[in-house]
């Protein structure tokens, strides 16, 4: 191994980390809720790759269904659980994402049991690139979550939803004065930031290829980081945030052992956070009255 | 054009708006007149649905508007410009404008071209960020920004809120150009003098109460009025 194989690694992890991470953000963006819950969304669309893969459906049909069921599960949690108490004590909002977390996890327990599932390979092969190999799963990582995150910048930049999404992340009130209707923005927000996760999970199942009901939990605690450290509420810290983390971990294992990485990528964030609280790309906006 | 019958607004436990009723004719300025804290920005926020009314009705065109959503008023025609004029501080001037112009579907460009002929200041700084405009241009923004989906009537909460009294009298001034265009206008103010010598008819709001009203003319020599709120 050297340093470019480690490189390719850690963008190859980044770019999971950076899919879900849109998800903290663009959630927190609008509703300035830390959607604990996000990290098992990821549980439960690996859970819907997987049966529907077992079931013999072909991945195109597994990907899309576990696409579909996470963002109906990101909507409707939003609705039945956050939307009653968006004028609550955002402390109410918090506890109850972590109580959704806990919930989706015992749920996921109790149908599917503790033991971890194995996920099939659903993409093989590599290539040489001069005489350094780089594995089918990487090259289709990376390129997917390019695209879904240039996709994602043209979105916001230049749809009508978009931009209500970044209207209502300013100024949810002022946003209502402009006929945005805020209920429909922030279900959207929701969906994306599902959508998003529900595909990392089969990204992140092609590569650690296990199944099992607290697999969100360290992952999106992790993804979590990465939107922190980028910037808490901005769509590019969460790349730049979940690429650093990425790369940080691969560098980590390669130079120095496995066991460190957690700690390595923890002591990141709060090295970045004494530094430049706001995160890497997060800023204040300049006001003048 | 707008009729406001016995609303009463609740923070909480704390009854802002006591049955409140009042109007604005096709054509007027009206004013809400009052202290601070007196509820005007609370009657403005009902109008446009930021806020429920318990009781009572609002009617804005013909329509009840009381239990409308407030994406849904302004589509109607009803433009709302709040205190402290929320602005999309991080976007640029034209941005804003685009978002004023969210529900409009058709004469987007025409609409900006009015905006830009109506606010010189604003075409020359289009692609600036609208944090950094000063004090007077936010609040032409402000306004530019509500006038985007040509409103029937639009509402202005404190436009003169911090601004030197040049700009004060330039935007006073707009408000009388947009009302002779045909916008009905209902406005907010603190400064009761300012208020009172640009709006037909005035209604005196005390603790969530309206405790008077009558053409500007009959207020600015009433001399409770003149105690009260014109400094003798």
């Amino acid at each position: 191994m050297n340093l470019i194989n480690h490189l390719i690694n850690g963008i190859h992890v980044g770019s999971i980390y950076a899919l879900v991470a849109l998800g903290y953000n663009m959630v927190y963006g609008i509703v300035k809720l830390i959607n604990f819950a996000h990290g098992d969304i990821i549980m439960a669309g690996a859970y819907v790759a997987f049966f529907a893969l077992d079931a013999g459906l072909p991945t195109v049909v597994a990907v899309a269904a576990s696409v579909v069921f996470c963002v109906l599960l990101g909507v409707v949690i939003e609705k039945v659980a956050y939307r009653p108490l968006r004028k609550s004590a955002k402390i109410s909002l918090l506890i109850t994402a972590i109580g959704i977390s806990l919930l989706l996890e015992n749920v996921a327990q109790k149908l599917f049991s503790a033991t971890p599932r194995l996920f099939p390979k659903i993409i093989s092969g590599g290539f040489y690139l001069g005489d350094r190999q780089i594995s089918m799963t990487t090259i289709v990582t990376i390129v997917v979550s390019a695209v879904l995150m240039a996709l994602l910048t043209v979105f916001v930049k230049t749809t009508n939803a978009g931009k209500a999404m970044r209207a209502v992340s300013e100024d949810t009130e002022a946003a209502q004065l402009m006929g945005i209707n805020v209920d429909n923005t922030i279900s959207m927000t929701f969906a994306i930031g599902s959508g998003l996760a529900a595909i990392a999970a089969v990204l992140y199942c092609c590569s650690y290829p296990q199944v099992y009901p607290t697999m969100g939990a360290l992952f999106g605690i992790k993804a979590f980081i990465a939107a922190v450290l980028g910037g808490i509420g901005s769509i590019p810290g969460a790349v730049v945030g979940g690429l650093t983390i990425g790369i940080a971990e691969a560098l980590t294992k390669g130079y120095l052992s496995s066991t460190w990485a957690d700690a390595i990528v923890f002591s990141l964030l709060i090295v970045t956070l004494l530094l430049k609280p706001s995160g890497i790309l997060g800023r204040k906006v300049v006001e003048k009255v | 054009m707008l009729n406001v019958t016995d609303i009463n607004v609740y923070y909480g436990s704390i009854h802002a708006l006591h049955d409140m009723t009042f109007h604005v004719n096709d054509g007027e300025i009206v004013s809400l007149i009052g202290a601070n804290g007196a509820g005007k920005s609370t009657t403005l926020k009902t109008i446009s649905g930021l806020l429920r009314s318990r009781t009572g009705d609002i009617e804005f065109d013909g329509h009840s508007i009381s239990r409308t959503e407030p994406d849904v008023i302004v589509r109607q025609g009803l433009t709302h410009v709040p205190e402290g004029r929320r602005i999309f501080l991080s976007m640029t001037v034209e941005e804003n404008l685009d978002m004023g112009a969210f529900t409009v579907r058709e004469g987007k460009k025409q609409a900006l071209d009015d905006v830009y002929d109506r606010f010189p200041r604003l075409a020359e700084r289009r692609s600036q960020i609208a944090g950094t405009l000063s004090g007077g241009e936010q609040q032409m923004l402000a306004m530019g920004r509500a006038l985007m989906i040509r409103p029937k009537m639009m509402m202005l909460d404190e436009p003169s809120m911090g601004l030197a009294p040049i700009l004060v009298s330039q935007i006073m001034d707009i408000i009388v150009e947009l009302n002779k265009a045909g916008t009905t206008i209902l406005l907010v103010e603190q400064n009761a003098r300012l208020a009172l010598k640009i709006s037909h008819r005035s209604y005196v709001i005390e603790s969530g109460r309206i405790v008077l009203s009558d053409t500007a003319e009959n207020l600015l020599n009433n001399d409770q009025v003149k105690k009260a709120y014109l400094g003798g």
